[in-house]
């Protein structure tokens, strides 16, 4: 997981909440082209967070290169992976525990 | 091209005829790309199964002994149930593999397993929206169709029903998508630097040149690229804002 790293942080607050890890998380990444207020349409509309969630999500993308857009079950993480590149958001998934999300 | 303003009967922007011709016409191409690069013609619409001009080596093999399945599964259960759809092939294009991308960095069994199991789902669902998208910009033709300049001289609004937007929009970020791919546009800043390069030229009333040459080509779809983006900016504007009003106002008004 060479690439594994910081982007995993963002959970740890959420896994001690529910005293379970979310094994796996769902990564979007930076690209050129997707537009800011597309992405803050898709984080809003299709994981339902509220406006001030998905604005912070949206900059993370666009100023970090990625951000974790959500944390759960492998086969959930694909489902949401899946509908990300349906939107045609660069995503993808990887276990959380990898490095760096202790 | 207007900004997209939301109406009753749905979002409404006026489109130049030649902007609907060219993006219904890109938007098909594109599907037709994608139907190739991701191997959907192993699955015509009949449920039957076509004959493969694109094995998927070792992952089609079901398939080439003979196993159908029953007309009523879809290929997703058939993914399912088998972890096997014989399409898990990866696009060469780059473009079709921006569109279907890797679902791992560094995993490339998860990156495979991932593929075989979604990529005829996405791939048919990309397909269709382009298509649809095609459609409702498809100047009204034959003996009955009204005037493509409408009543008044102005040609009719592109009309995209709200509960169609979602699909519209999508079909927008693949055609851009595409496009930025085939121009070589990586950065921000290369997509920055060409969107005011195009807007320059717009304001200083230069015409988008006929595709005779290279460079000519280039800016052509670049023009094109723009016009998209500009599509999508207004429409995502109009969108979020319906979609905000339905929420309560603590949830809009936290970030601002």
């Amino acid at each position: 997981m060479g690439s594994a790293g910081t982007a995993v942080e963002e959970d740890t607050e959420v896994d001690i909440a529910s005293g379970v890890a979310d094994p796996w998380v769902t990564i979007v990444w930076n690209d050129p082209v997707n537009l800011m207020s597309y992405l803050s349409y898709v984080f809003e509309s299709y994981f339902g967070y509220p406006r001030a969630k998905a604005e912070q999500l949206m900059t993370q993308v666009h100023k970090n290169g990625r951000a974790v857009v959500s944390t759960g079950g492998r086969e959930r993480m694909e489902v949401d992976v899946q509908a990300m590149h349906g939107f045609g958001l660069w995503a993808t998934l990887q276990e959380s525990g990898a490095r760096g999300a202790a | 091209m207007t900004p997209f303003r939301a109406m009753r009967r749905g979002y409404e922007a006026r489109f130049e005829p030649v902007e609907r011709v060219v993006l219904a016409r890109v938007a098909r191409d594109v599907a037709e790309m994608l139907r190739d690069e991701a191997g959907l013609d192993l699955f015509p619409d009949g449920g039957e199964l076509g004959f493969s001009t694109h094995p998927a080596p070792g992952k089609g093999q079901a398939w080439a002994n003979g196993l159908l399945a029953p007309d009523e599964l879809t290929d997703a259960d058939l993914a399912r149930l088998t972890g096997v759809t014989g399409v898990g092939r990866v696009p060469t294009d780059p473009a079709a593999r921006r569109l279907l991308p890797d679902a791992s960095k560094d995993d490339a069994e998860v990156a495979d397993e991932f593929r075989r199991l979604t990529q005829n789902d996405v791939a048919s669902a990309k397909v269709d929206r382009l298509e649809a998208f095609a459609a409702l910009l498809d100047l009204p033709t034959g003996e009955d169709a009204p005037s493509p300049l409408g009543r008044h001289g102005a040609p009719p609004p592109v009309r995209v029903p709200r509960e169609d937007a979602e699909q519209f929009a999508g079909a927008l970020t693949d055609v851009r998508l595409v496009i930025a791919e085939r121009l070589g546009l990586k950065s921000d800043d290369q997509v920055m630097q060409l969107t005011d390069e195009i807007m320059w030229d717009r304001q200083a009333g230069r015409e988008i040149p006929v595709a005779t040459d290279g460079r000519a080509a280039r800016r052509f779809w670049s023009g094109v690229f723009v016009a998209a983006g500009y599509a999508q900016e207004t429409l995502m504007d109009v969108m979020l804002g319906e979609l905000r009003g339905r929420r309560p106002p603590d949830a809009a008004a936290a970030s601002e």
